[in-house]
C-alpha cells in the first residue's frame, strides 16, 4: 500500500460520504426529525475533519505521479485548485455542524439560522466537491473520456498556484502566518488542557462539568486560525508537506476530533477509567500534533 | 564578550547546536513550543474569561490550572536558557531578542497583578481595571510570540 492508496480510499468520503450525510440531514429537515438532525451534524463534522487527510494526501499522489506518462500536470493542478476551493466550503459546513452540535438542547435564537447556514454551504461544497471528483477522476480514467470537456489553459496559474504565491512571494506573509499558527496553537491548548485535565479529576469542585462546553468555541476559534495559516503553508510549497509525519499529523488531527465528540455527545460527567483515558489521550494527541508538525524539518521532507 | 564565546563554545552549546540528535536543538526547541502553549494557553483563558467569555466559568476554576501555567514558564526559561547559550553572539546581538524578553517579563508582572486586581479582597473579574489588564496581558504575550518567531528572520545573523 502507498500514498495513492489512501487517496483513493479517502476521496470518497468527501465526495460520498458527505452526499449521504447533506441527503439524510435534508430528509431530517423536512420529516422534522431531531434525532436524525443531530446524527447528521456529527456525520457532517466528521466528514469535513476527514477532508483535511484526503486532501493533504492528493499531494502525495501528485508527487508519485508526476514522472507517469499520459499523466496530465496542468489537470492535476485544475484537481487540486478544486479540491481547494471545495475543502473551504466543506470546512464551513463541518464548522456550522459542530455549532449545532455545541447549541443542541439549549435555547438558542442562532439554531434557526444555523440550520439554514449547514444547508447553504453544505450544498454548495457537494456541488464543488462533485467538480473537484470530476476533474481528479479525469487524471487517471480514460474510460470516462472527461478530460474531452475540461478546458485546460496550462498558462494561467490556477487558483491554489496564485494563492500559494501570495504566501511566499510577499515577504511579511509566511512569518505574519506563522505568528498567528502560533497564538491558534496557545488558545487550542488552553482549552484542551483546562477540558481533559478538568476530565482527569483537576479543579472538580469550582469547575462544573456543564459550564465546560462554554470554553470549546475558544478552542475552535485556535484551530481554525491553525487550519488557515495551515493551508496557507501547505498551498504555498506542497512538496514540504509530502511522506508519512505530515499525514500523521492530519491523521491526528482527525483523532482529535473524535476525542472532542467523544465528550460533547457523552455528555455526562463521571470519573470512570474510560473517562479518564479518553481525556488523557486529548493532551497526547494534540502535543503529537505539535510534535509532527515541529519535526518535520528534520524527520520528514520539509527544508 | 568572552564569556559569551566561552558558553558559546561549551561542549554542551556545540551538542545542543550540532549534534544529529532529535534530542538535541529539535527536541529543545519542540519543548520550548509546548511550553508556550501551556504558559500562554492558561493565561489566554483567563484574560479572555474576565474579558467575558464562558461567563458560567469562575475565575478560581481556571486559577486552579495556574501550575500548568508556571509548569510551562519554568520549561520554557530552561530551554529558552540553553536556546541562548548555544547561540549566546547572535542572539544577544539581535535587538529583537531583547524586545522579546521585555514582553515576557512585563507579561509575567501583568498576570500577577491581574490575579491580585481579580482575587483581592474577593473574586470580581469584571472590574473595568481588570479588563484592562486582561488586554494588556493578551497584548503581551502577542507581542513576545511575534518577537521570538521573529528571531528567525530579523537581526544581522538571523537564526
Amino acid at each position: 500500500m502507498n500514498s495513492g492508496h489512501i487517496h483513493l480510499l479517502l476521496n470518497h468520503i468527501p465526495t460520498i460520504g458527505f452526499g449521504i450525510g447533506f441527503a439524510l440531514f435534508v430528509i431530517a429537515l423536512l420529516l422534522k426529525q431531531a434525532d436524525l438532525r443531530h446524527a447528521c451534524f456529527v456525520i457532517l463534522f466528521l466528514t469535513a475533519a476527514l477532508t483535511i487527510p484526503a486532501y493533504v494526501s492528493g499531494n502525495d499522489a501528485r508527487e508519485a505521479l508526476k514522472e507517469t506518462p499520459g499523466i496530465s500536470d496542468p489537470l492535476m493542478q485544475l484537481h487540486e485548485s478544486a479540491a481547494l476551493i471545495a475543502l473551504v466550503f466543506m470546512e464551513m459546513t463541518g464548522f456550522f455542524s459542530w455549532i449545532g452540535l455545541w447549541i443542541w438542547g439549549r435555547p438558542s435564537r442562532f439554531a434557526r439560522l444555523n440550520v439554514v447556514l449547514v444547508l447553504v454551504f453544505g450544498a454548495l461544497a457537494l456541488v464543488l466537491m462533485s467538480r473537484a471528483a470530476y476533474v481528479g477522476g479525469a487524471i487517471r480514467h480514460p474510460e470516462t473520456e472527461s478530460a474531452k470537456f475540461i478546458p485546460l489553459n496550462p498558462d494561467v496559474p490556477t487558483l491554489a498556484r496564485t494563492w500559494g504565491a501570495f504566501t511566499q512571494d510577499q515577504s511579511w506573509v509566511w512569518p505574519a502566518a506563522e505568528t498567528i499558527h502560533f497564538i491558534g496553537l496557545c488558545l487550542l491548548f488552553g482549552v484542551v488542557l483546562i477540558y481533559n485535565l478538568r476530565m482527569l479529576g483537576v479543579g472538580k469542585t469550582v469547575l462544573p462539568f456543564e459550564t465546560l462546553r462554554q470554553l470549546l468555541p475558544l478552542g475552535m476559534l485556535g484551530f481554525v486560525l491553525n487550519l488557515i495559516t495551515g493551508m496557507m503553508f501547505f498551498v504555498a510549497t506542497p512538496e514540504q508537506y509530502t511522506g508519512f509525519l505530515f499525514f500523521l499529523k492530519m491523521s491526528l488531527v482527525v483523532a482529535g476530533a473524535i476525542q472532542l465528540l467523544y465528550f460533547m455527545l457523552r455528555n455526562k460527567d463521571d470519573a470512570g477509567i474510560w473517562t479518564k483515558l479518553i481525556a488523557a489521550s486529548g493532551i497526547v494527541i494534540w502535543i503529537a500534533v505539535v510534535f509532527c508538525g515541529h519535526m518535520l524539518p528534520w524527520l520528514g521532507n520539509s527544508f | 564578550m568572552d564569556f559569551l564565546l566561552k558558553i558559546e563554545e561549551s561542549g554542551f552549546s556545540q551538542w545542543v547546536r550540532e549534534a544529529d540528535s532529535l534530542f538535541a536543538f529539535p527536541g529543545i526547541l519542540l519543548l520550548h513550543t509546548i511550553g508556550m502553549g501551556l504558559v500562554v494557553g492558561i493565561n489566554a483563558m483567563f484574560d479572555l474569561r474576565v474579558l467575558g467569555f464562558a461567563p458560567s466559568v469562575r475565575l478560581r476554576a481556571i486559577e486552579k490550572f495556574f501550575p500548568v501555567m508556571w509548569l510551562g514558564f519554568w520549561i520554557n526559561a530552561v530551554t529558552g536558557a540553553i536556546l541562548l547559550g548555544a547561540f549566546a553572539t547572535k542572539m544577544t546581538h539581535n535587538p529583537d531578542f531583547y524586545v522579546k524578553l521585555a514582553f515576557i517579563a512585563l507579561a509575567v508582572i501583568n498576570v500577577k497583578i491581574l490575579k491580585r486586581q481579580v482575587f483581592f479582597p474577593d473574586e470580581t473579574g469584571t472590574s473595568a481595571k481588570a479588563r484592562v489588564l486582561a488586554v494588556t496581558s493578551l497584548l503581551f504575550w502577542l507581542g513576545a510570540i511575534t518577537c521570538g518567531r521573529l528571531l528567525a528572520y530579523v537581526g544581522r545573523n538571523a537564526l
